[in-house]
């Protein structure tokens, strides 16, 4: 890179200007994938932390529990070997604080009834050691996320019924559907949601298994559907708008970055066409030119694409909880390196010509 | 040292075919230094292309150094270019972004032998032509002779066989150029190189050990009576 990086230098300025384009791409795209991920994580982060395989649904609900509904026969086809079943309810709800000295804010939550005997209760631990089985019992366990709004022992109506129950305890509970989980027992759960007339009726069962296939008879017998969790996650409300357009901008950030390269790489080559016709006479082979570009092209990319994350993950980090932004190393490298292939990826079509210059052009005249 | 012979080179002109050389021969041994003069688009440059194996004839055989060029790979005619042959282009034909220093330097780092002694060497090519004091300038520092130095001592850092040079004087005044043409003549005879040097310029003959002339796609010796003022033919499709 002995002429490439004494270009890059001379003629710093229409680097500098490609630089900056590219720098805020990758600036854009680290971004939306920490919105992407934030996103992610606020719609389906409760569903993500339960210790299930898979959810069996209704026929017909797209893994969407308030499309499901499933009843007690349905639930002990799934009583099968190797197999953990336990019904779960799930509801979005407004709690308000109950009593008439109440003041604080009503707050949204996604109810979700558990059987205090099923795997799911057994198998979790709140982190101070209390049982999670017996706490619901008649009370709320809210997602650590409330623990600043809403004080232990605090009593919530939940609005439209006149269940009213205590805050029992915080747990790491997630969020689903961008509001945060609330559990509760299974019976508080069918109480909220139908009264006296609930008939065992509840949203899906919650599945664990090791063994996939084991599933499908019974799914087949009580004409559910079964999903594994992470294909349940397309059931949270907006999660495919939501997911489907930041894969959209993303899809387009990219091809975007790879014709910007591709296009300056272009202008670049055609420009210095005569010089690369000279370094062709003075004996150089296309390998060598070829190297020369890519390594011009590599630095510009790399400095400007880790400039755009560097500041991307920077003004994420101001973000707080004020908005769902969630963003790892990794993610921002595979963003970065994604970005930088794509980058040399434009920049093939200008490699085809460096390599069909004529090094005769390098004389006077063509004749 | 070089050896042209019954150089043919066409190129498409419409429906036609415009003959640029037709059955040139040239051969200039080891030390000898020669001319090639013509009118405008006479084909100098062509032939230069054909002996600096930038380019391929249609017929005819071209040798350096007892290998027929016609023969070598693309691959060997780069190499072949890189190791034996020097040019100077009439404009100096500079990298803006190098300085003087790094022109020669670049002809080394090329075949991957930029090493101390390399840039020893252009630095002492930088003296013999002159620019000792100014080796850090960028092209844009230096005056059209100056930079035409540079284009000479960058011709020679390979350590040629063979120097050509196309115009090298048409654009300086007539002092600088003849300055340019003196140094090319003795730097050549003195490294024994085999040189070709394209002029329109008569007054230089006097430093030539031959001088050709360039008409109607052959060459001829001034000795053997010539100069013409014919244009390349044309012959039909």
């Amino acid at each position: 890179m002995y002429l490439a990086l004494r270009d890059l230098r001379a003629t710093k300025g229409r680097f500098v200007l490609v630089g900056v384009v590219i720098g805020l791409i990758s600036f854009l795209a680290t971004m939306l994938a920490g919105l992407a991920n934030g996103l992610v994580d606020d719609g389906i982060s409760g569903l993500r932390a339960l210790p299930i395989t898979h959810l069996a649904f209704a026929e017909n609900s797209h893994a969407s529990f308030s499309r499901s509904v499933m009843t007690e026969d349905q639930l002990e086809a799934f009583d099968v070997e190797g197999v953990d079943a336990t019904p779960v309810g799930v509801s979005f709800v407004n709690a308000r604080p109950a009593g008439p000295d109440a003041s604080g804010e009503t707050i949204d939550v996604a109810l979700f009834g558990v059987d205090g005997n099923g795997f799911l209760a057994q198998s979790s631990e709140a982190p101070d050691g209390t049982d999670v089985a017996a706490a619901i019992e008649g009370g709320l366990v809210l997602s650590d996320e409330l623990e600043t709004e809403v004080d232990l022992g605090e009593e919530f109506t939940i609005v439209g019924t006149d269940t009213t129950l205590p805050v029992v305890g915080f747990t790491f509970a997630g969020t689903y559907g961008h509001v945060p989980i609330a559990f509760t027992s299974l019976d508080t759960w069918r109480e909220v949601v139908y009264g006296d007339g609930s008939q065992g009726r509840f949203s899906a069962i919650a599945l664990s298994t090791g063994d996939p296939a084991a599933l499908d008879s019974a799914a087949t017998q009580t004409g559910t559907e079964v999903f594994t969790k992470s294909e349940a996650y397309a059931g949270s409300p907006g999660f495919s708008a939501e997911s489907g357009t930041m894969s959209l901008i993303r899809g387009f950030l990219l091809v975007i970055s790879a014709l910007v390269v591709g296009a300056f790489f272009t202008v670049w080559t055609i420009q210095r066409t005569r010089q690369i016709g000279l370094l062709k006479a003075l004996g150089a082979s296309s390998g060598y030119i070829v190297r020369d570009a890519l390594g011009q092209l590599a630095v510009v990319l790399v400095l400007s694409v880790s400039a755009g994350a560097a500041i991307a993950a920077g003004v994420g980090s101001l973000f707080g909880d004020g908005a769902p932004f969630s963003l790892t190393l990794s993610s921002v490298v595979a963003t970065a390196l994604v970005l930088g292939l794509v980058g040399m990826a434009g920049s093939l079509v200008a490699l085809r010509r460096i390599i069909s210059v004529d090094p005769a052009i390098s004389l006077t005249s063509g004749v | 040292m070089l050896d042209l012979h019954d150089i043919t080179v066409t190129v498409p002109d419409g429906e036609a075919t415009l003959s640029i050389l037709r059955g040139a021969d040239l051969q200039v041994g080891a030390g000898e230094v020669v001319s090639v003069s013509g009118r405008s688009g006479s084909g100098k440059s062509t032939l230069l292309a054909i002996a600096g194996l930038l380019r391929r004839p249609q017929q005819g055989t071209v040798t350096l150094q007892g290998r027929d060029a016609n023969a070598m790979s693309e691959r060997e005619r780069t190499r072949a270019r890189r190791d034996l042959i020097g040019i100077i282009y009439q404009s100096a034909e500079l990298f803006p972004s190098l300085s003087a220093i790094q022109q020669l330097e670049l002809v080394a780092h090329i075949s991957g032998s930029l090493d101390a002694a390399a840039r020893e060497r252009a630095g002492s090519l930088l003296g013999i032509v002159g620019l000792g004091d100014r080796r850090d300038n960028l092209p844009g520092k230096l005056s059209g002779g100056e930079r035409q130095r540079v284009g000479v001592a960058r011709a020679l850092m390979n350590e040629p066989s063979i120097l050509l040079a196309d115009e090298p004087t048409a654009s300086l005044d007539p002092d600088r150029g003849r300055e340019i043409m003196e140094l090319i003549t003795a730097e050549a005879r003195r490294r024994n190189l085999a040189a070709v040097v394209v002029t329109h310029d008569p007054a230089h003959r006097d430093l030539f050990d031959r001088a050709y002339d360039l008409a109607a796609g052959t060459l001829s010796s001034p000795s053997t009576g010539s100069a013409s003022g014919t244009a390349p033919g044309s012959t039909g499709a």
